[in-house]
């Protein structure tokens, strides 16, 4: 049985339907991504995920609870937790601030624990502790913000676009991060502009178009469908 | 602290660009030795000690204006010490102000009444306890204490009370703002209407004609005792403020909140209860400044828009959104008021307050400590 299962869930802004009739699913310690154009729902879909968003028909499901009507605070007590694409720290705090609301929900020693887990992982953040996100730079950022949703130690880590505005070389220190927090074994679900490279570190991936499922598979037969390339993959 | 630039911190210049920065007073000011003179003095006079300088440098101005008559240093202080008291019982309902809107966004112009209505629930419950004897110098009993301990629960009852039953029904609609700054506005008249059914347009006094002398102290500053007992308690009040914003889970979320609630809600936290709390302790704060007025001042239903404006001025000089910023912004408001009364009538007293305040809206509009656009 899938981790987390997203079943035909139709939604949208007011009234505007921007999901129809998607389906996905994450097993446990997979990391999945979710590639397609522009304006596709990727980020809605990962809305819909958190209970940011609620879905108008359809069901998801996070191992044997149904939390398409959680909020996100629910959701989170339930171990899954969202970085989203943009604003994603609080600028305002400081970096071990960011960190500890990330751990809202923990005790106050499991909080220090999970911050040395964190800082393990980033060690630069611990040299920043005291130093407030809103004057970080962008791959300093996205590590506080990935950082914090690790706090809880989540069964299921949700990314909207980890290496959206990062220089290619961040890009792939944020990748090779996402491989190292995935083989503790936390499952990943990713949205990702960046198809092919996030196609080549996940096992699994889906293609969105318009709202919809257009194809799903191995990720590595993804990468060489030639169709999923010609359209998605720019080759 | 003039060099320009001298609060940025260390490394701002050599990290990345980062897509969201928003602070472009600072990097202006950065910039500014590249930019020619001109725009360097610009900058400076925009700067947080700039803005600081040019409000004294008017006051001042307005002093000689007035005549410069020959005050004694002996009076200035006393008014000084004074003005910073009457900013201690502004700073209270300030930094409610300054939650409130860090939080949710609004102005809420309906804090004046909570104002009020904690000093009349403090008069009431004076009037059910046996008044006992005085305390030491001061000129109220304990029934004033035991007074203060109930009416700042009370009105942090009846802010919650206000919220559930209007903003939060506005909240889930995703009204904007603007209705629910009229709600507030809306709400101050209902509140203050209550306030004159239960008690009447009478004025009212904790006490009676009790003796208040005031006490002689160094450089021949007069103060009454009560007012000291006023200012120490608010400071009181204002650290306990930081240290639960800064120091508690409650208070690390009301700031987070504050800076972004949707990503509050990501990182697990419930905003409503962070909201509800956060309307307990603006109403707290808002009844002590209440009950600390009425002991040196009657009481009267408006009493809380004449507040109201004050504390707005003190919250948009500080940077609205910044407790620190309420709690300076309040000071400056406070100083400034009694201390025009050494030049002017003292009914003028506000009206300086309220032209410096424009002074900064001009110069400074996001305040003292308010960031750029906030």
């Amino acid at each position: 049985m899938p981790l987390l299962n997203v079943n035909s869930i139709t939604t949208g802004y007011a009234d505007m339907e921007v999901l129809t009739d998607v389906s996905i699913a994450v097993n446990e310690g997979e990391i999945v991504s979710i590639i397609g154009p522009n304006g596709a729902g990727k980020s809605t879909l990962m809305k819909a995920v958190f209970g940011l968003l609620h879905p108008w028909q359809g069901s998801i499901t996070l191992g044997d609870r149904d939390i398409s009507r959680y909020s996100p605070f629910e959701i989170v007590a339930q171990r899954m937790c969202y970085v989203p694409q943009v604003a994603n720290v609080f600028t305002t705090l400081s970096v071990e601030e960011n960190l500890e609301l990330g751990g809202f929900t923990l005790e106050k020693r499991e909080i220090d624990a999970a911050k040395e887990r964190v800082y393990e992982l980033f060690p630069v953040l611990k040299e920043r502790r005291r130093q407030k996100a809103g004057t970080m730079s962008g791959g300093q950022r996205q590590m506080v913000a990935m950082g914090s949703a690790l706090m809880l130690n989540p069964v299921l880590l949700l990314l909207d676009e980890p290496s959206a505005g990062l220089s290619p070389k961040l890009v792939d220190m944020i990748f090779e991060r996402i491989v190292t927090i995935n083989a503790t074994g936390v499952a990943v679900l990713m949205v990702e502009q960046n198809a092919q490279e996030s196609l080549r570190m996940a096992h699994r991936g889906y293609v969105l178009a318009n709202g919809e499922n257009r194809f799903e598979g191995a990720a590595k037969s993804l990468l060489e469908d030639p169709e999923v390339g010609r359209l998605y993959l720019g080759g | 602290m003039s060099e320009p630039g001298v609060d940025r911190p260390a490394d701002r210049g050599a990290g990345a660009p980062s897509p969201q920065h928003d602070d472009t007073d600072d990097l202006a000011m950065a910039e500014a030795p590249r930019r020619g003179a001109g725009k360097r003095i610009t900058a400076l006079v925009h700067s947080r000690v700039g803005v600081i300088v040019l409000v004294v440098a008017i006051f001042f101005a307005m002093w000689l204006l007035g005549g410069a008559q020959p005050v004694a240093t002996r009076q200035l202080l006393t008014l000084a010490v004074w003005g910073v008291m009457l900013g201690g019982v502004l700073a209270l309902g300030s930094i409610g102000l300054t939650l409130i809107y860090g939080v949710l966004k609004f102005p809420n112009f309906s804090h004046g009444a909570l104002v009020a209505i904690g000093a009349y629930t403090a008069f009431a419950v004076m009037a059910v306890l046996p008044e006992g004897p005085r305390l030491g110098p001061f000129s109220f009993g304990w029934e004033f204490l035991a007074a203060l301990v109930v009416a700042m629960p009370v009105v942090g009852l009846v802010a919650l009370a206000v919220d559930r039953v209007i903003y939060r029904r506005l909240r889930n609609q995703n009204a904007a703002l603007v209705l629910f700054a009229m709600a507030s506005l809306g709400m101050a008249f209902f509140l203050r209407s209550g306030i004159y059914m239960i008690w009447g347009p009478d004025f009212h006094f904790f006490y009676q004609g009790r003796p208040n002398p005031a006490l002689n102290l160094p450089f021949n500053v007069r103060v009454q005792a009560d007012q000291l007992f006023i200012l120490a308690l608010a400071l009181a009040l204002v650290l306990l403020v930081y240290l639960l914003l800064t120091r508690t889970r409650m208070g690390k979320a009301m700031r987070a909140t504050a800076d972004n609630p949707q990503l509050a809600q990501v990182r697990g936290i419930d905003t409503e209860r962070v909201i509800a709390w956060t309307w307990v302790l603006s109403g707290a704060l808002a009844a002590a400044g209440g009950a600390m007025y009425g002991l040196t001042s009657q009481l009267r239903p408006e009493m809380g828009f004449w507040l109201l404006l004050p504390m707005f001025a003190g919250t948009i000089m500080g940077g609205i959104g910044s407790p620190l910023g309420a709690l300076v912004g309040a000071m400056i408001i406070g100083i400034v008021t009694q201390m025009s009364a050494a030049f002017l009538n003292p009914a003028y007293g506000p009206a300086i307050a309220f032209i410096l305040m424009i002074v900064m809206l001009i110069l400074r509009p996001q305040g003292l400590f308010g960031k750029p656009g906030g």
